[in-house]
Order: C-alpha cells, then structure tokens, then sequence
C-alpha cells in the first residue's frame, strides 16, 4: 500500500532504520545543511530535525528522503534489504509506470489545517535551510513541487525548480530555457495573463519524486505518480487559484508569477556537485496565500557532490526513459545505467550490435532528446552496465582515441552545466561525447575480435566446475 | 549596535563610494528573518570609520565568494521590494 503523506513513509523509514530523528536543536543556518550533506556523502540514514532554532516547537526539518537506494526502495514498498536492489527498483518501476491510475479529488484534507491569506503570508514562518555557505538566500524549495497549468489544455505539469525566499511574500527561482515550466510560462507572457502557480512541500514520496523527473510535453506527473504508487494520488483545490495540490502535503504555497521583470536568484550548490552559477536576475513568483498542516515539516534536499536525492531519481527515471527510447527506435539495447555519482551527465548503455555503427545511432537518439546528459558510453552486451569495473575496462581497452570517440559542438546545454565557459552557460551552448566500447560488427568474430580472458570465459566447462568444487580444498578460505 | 547586510557584486569595482548608489541587501540579522532581501539607496564606503552611523556591509561575489574585509553602508531611501 502507498504512503499516503510524508508522515507515514518517515515512519516507515523508522522501522528500517532509515531515519536518524535528531532532538537536539539544529541550527537552520548552515548546520542542518552541513548534517545532511554528511549524511548524504556517507551514505547515511535520513536525517529528520526534530528541533529548529529560531521556530516554534512543531516545526519540522526533513532531510534527503530519497538520497540512498535504501529509502527509494522503500517510498516504492519494496525491501531496502533485498539482494541487487538497484535492478529490482528499475524492473518494479518499469513495471508499474506501464500501468494507467489517474488522481481522485477530494473535498478535505490535512494541508488546509492552517491557512494564511495576503498580507498575513510570511515565507520566514516556515524554517527554510540556508543549506551552503555561499548560497545567494534561504532555500524553501529543494525537495518539493511546482505546479502549473497549460494555457491552451488541461495538462498541468510538476516539476521541481528550485525556490529561493526572496522576502516575505517573492520566491525567485530558475527556469531552464527546455523545461516544461518554460514552455508553460511562455504562453502566459505571450498572451500577457498572470500564471497562477502552487508549490506543495513535503507531500508523499513518490509524489516528490514524480516532480523531478521530466515527463514528455502534455504527460501528466500527477497520472505519473498514482500509478508509481499503484494507488491515485489524492487532490485537493488550492484556496485562491483553480490548480490542484496533493491533498496531504506539509506546507501549501499558491501565487503567480511575477510579470515583467526578474528577481535576483542564486547562487546555489547544485546537484552537478558544484555552485557553477552566478547569481543572476531570474523568475520570482509572488506567494498570495498558504495552507500548512499543524507542526509542519519541511522536506529537502542538499544538493552537491553525488550521491543525493536528485541522483537517485533522476538516474532511476532517465535509465528508463533511455531505455525505452532506444527500444522504440530498434536498438538492440541490453541496459542502461545512469550512476548516481555523474550527477546523470553520463550514462552507460549496454547493446547487442546488429549493423555496423549502432553507437553512433545510440548517441544520435539519446543527443536528439536529452538536455541533461551529454556524455553517453557504449558497451558491448557481455558487459554488465551496473558494474562500473567491467565498464571501466571496456572503456580503457575497446574504446579507439580516435575513431571511437564522437564528439558534437552543438548541443544545447543547461546553465548548471560545471564545464561550460560564462558565455556558453548564458546561451546554453553545449557540447557532447559518446565513447564507442563495442567491437566493430564488421570484425571477424573468429580471427579478428580479440577474446576475454576470464575465468568464466576461458575454461572448459568441465574444469571450471572441477576448480570451483574443490576451491576450499585447495587452502582457499572463502568458497 | 550596528546592523549588518550583505550584498552581491560581480566584482568590487561594481561598488561606488561618490554619491549614492541602489542595490538589493540582505539583512542579517540574527532570527526568523535573516536574509530577506530589500532594494534600498544608500551611501558606501570601503571603511567603516569614513561612514559615521554606518552600518556593516559584507560583500559577496556572484558565484557565493564572502570578501574578508566589510564595507560600510548608510541606507537613505527604501526602494520597494525589488530592482524594478
């Protein structure tokens, strides 16, 4: 059964030790950032800050709940402690994202036990993490959604863009030139009508994680997420605007955007691991009303070097969404594994050749779509995408310097993207690469492919059994 | 007790110390509210002993950067809420 809010999967969490609730009273000036990143680096269970400085008791700080496999697997019901746990999520999450659930509406809910209208909003009441050093203003929204709707349909899009408190009542945030937002934000501005927004935090976890991944124009998050959890998503009005929010989310907020002129946002450290841009002049939405539930808790993430909750998710779906892809185009495609620790820039594909030059129609399809991952390695089928020392030696000794590198000049990018020069980051000019890791096809199998030596792979079967039978008697320890 | 503010600049040379000069500031005071953000007129100076009844002025480069040494700054006028 699907966790119907945060409050039930911080439970849950608890029971697998998967949480570390912290009573003590943490600063939210950096300290509560500095825990999570730690937590986040080491690996470690989520930690969720009973006691903030400043606020009044109640008022809650969840962090990373989606940072390790662990506790994905367990916002999906799966067993954290299952053997190959990484394969099981994919195969249950390409399972259950085939299957169709749409949301239900409901008339009451806990997000509307507190409500606050016009000049009675106050951004500062909730305590929003200063997360980094460095960082241009206190972030309320790093593990959240941002909900509007099309102009011209019924499609309404989530997507997670980050929100920095600006003051009271602005919250200034980015919107990449590719995004869905942008696409949204694009027909208002053109038609010159106000564009209505509701930001939900801390609402169930496969709700969250259903914003941050990019679904096709039109596709609906919300459709995304009920059938993720295998149960509808429950929705409920916002309070002064006609969009709909998860009905059980912490903290409600429902406003518009700020037309004609941009606010200063930023910098702040990424998921890429870095804080590559600059503080700048960039979309603001001003707050008019907000609904929070009693003792509120705040979700977020620390973003910075991977692993985090961004890697998880946005490895999980785009493997995925890459697999898919690849197969709708006749790829002979075995797997694909974005490592979390690429901040999803790279991704692995594993593929059975059947003509000569498949890498290169790899790159070609997964270049003619993707906007966030630019660097892309080919591998033959006899190596296992998920484990990155097969692929590292298919890519020291199969990869060609020359002709089995492709590289394009002419990508478009993203602003976060760390190696790109200030001008290339203003005007999203970016580059890709795919390395080629497979034979040629056109090579002879019998006098030209060059053979692995493993020892799977280059003993009879009768002698590796003899071997592998009598391993401890030999005088080795382990079987 | 002297308030402190921060503010964001691409590089120091951004700041003037002639006359007076609109920019966005972060209050930093310590509580609920630390870091909101104002757009204000105000007067600068690289010293605090030039800016009698000034207030502390940390300076942060774009990319996050805190310059070590604080300037100084007088706020005459409260501009709204943002640089329009």
């Amino acid at each position: 059964m699907a966790f119907k809010d945060n409050r039930d999967f911080i439970e849950a969490l608890s029971k697998t030790g998967d949480v570390v609730p912290i009573k003590q009273e943490i600063d939210w000036d950096l300290e509560v950032g500095a825990i999570v990143r730690k937590a986040n680096e080491r690996r470690e269970a989520a930690p969720f800050f009973e006691k903030i400085k400043d606020y009044p008791d109640g008022f809650r700080i969840f962090g990373s709940p989606l940072a390790t496999e662990r506790r994905l697997a367990v916002s999906m019901g799966l067993s954290p402690d299952s053997t190959g746990l990484l394969r099981n999520i994919q195969e249950e999450y390409e399972r259950r994202v085939r299957s169709r659930i749409k949301p239900v509406v409901v008339s009451k809910a806990s997000c509307k036990e507190n409500v606050l209208v016009g000049d009675d909003v106050d951004l500062f009441l909730f305590p929003a993490p200063m997360i980094h050093e460095g960082d241009g203003g206190r972030y309320l929204g790093s593990w959240h959604m941002v909900i509007t709707r099309d102009l011209d349909s019924d499609w309404v899009n989530w997507g997670m863009y980050r929100l920095m408190v600006y003051n009271r009542r602005i919250l200034t945030s980015i919107c990449e030139s590719y995004s869905h937002l942008h696409a949204i934000k694009a027909k208002y501005e053109y038609q010159k009508k106000p564009m209505p927004v509701a930001i939900a935090i801390g609402a169930d976890p496969i709700s969250s994680f259903a914003a941050a991944t990019q679904l096709g124009i039109g596709r609906s998050e919300a459709d995304f997420a009920s059938a993720l959890r295998q149960e509808p998503v429950e929705l409920i009005k916002c309070e002064t605007n006609d969009l709909f929010v998860p009905a059980h989310a912490e903290i409600v907020l429902e406003g518009e955007l700020v037309q004609g002129t941009k606010i200063a946002e930023g910098p702040f450290g990424e998921y890429t691991g870095y804080r590559s841009n600059p503080r700048e002049r960039q979309i603001a939405y001003k707050i008019n009303a907000i609904t929070y539930r009693n003792n509120p808790i705040v979700t977020m993430s620390c973003m910075g070097m991977p692993v985090d909750d961004s890697a998880i998710v946005v490895g999980l779906t785009t493997q995925s969404a890459i697999k898919r892809h690849l197969q709708r185009h006749g790829v002979p495609v075995t797997n694909v594994y974005v490592p979390p620790e690429t901040g999803s820039y790279l991704v692995i594909v594993g593929v059975k050749p059947n003509y000569c030059n498949t890498a290169s129609v790899i790159a070609n399809t997964i270049f003619s779509t993707s906007r966030a991952t630019f660097k892309v390695i080919i591998v033959d089928a006899d190596v296992d995408v998920f484990d990155l020392n097969q692929v590292l030696h298919a890519f020291a000794t199969k990869c060609h310097p020359v002709r089995g590198i492709r590289v394009s000049d002419r990508e478009a990018s993203t602003q976060l993207t760390p190696y790109l020069s200030a001008d290339e980051k203003k005007w999203r000019k970016g580059a890709s690469v795919a390395f080629d890791c497979t034979w040629p096809f056109e090579w002879s199998k019998e006098s030209e492919v060059p053979v692995r030596i493993s020892f799977e792979e280059a003993y009879p079967e009768e002698v590796k059994q003899k071997v592998t039978q009598n391993w401890t008697t030999y005088g080795f320890r382990r079987s | 007790m002297r308030k402190e503010y921060d503010t964001f600049v691409d590089k120091l040379s951004d700041l003037v110390e002639k006359g007076e000069v609109e920019l966005t500031i972060r209050d930093l005071t310590l509580g609920q509210h630390k870091y909101e953000s104002r757009y204000v007129r105000a007067i600068l100076s690289s010293s605090i002993d030039q800016l009698p009844g000034g207030d502390v002025l940390w300076i942060r480069f774009t990319m996050g950067f805190l310059h070590p040494k604080p300037w100084a700054i007088k706020i005459t006028a409260e501009l709204g809420e943002y640089q329009p």
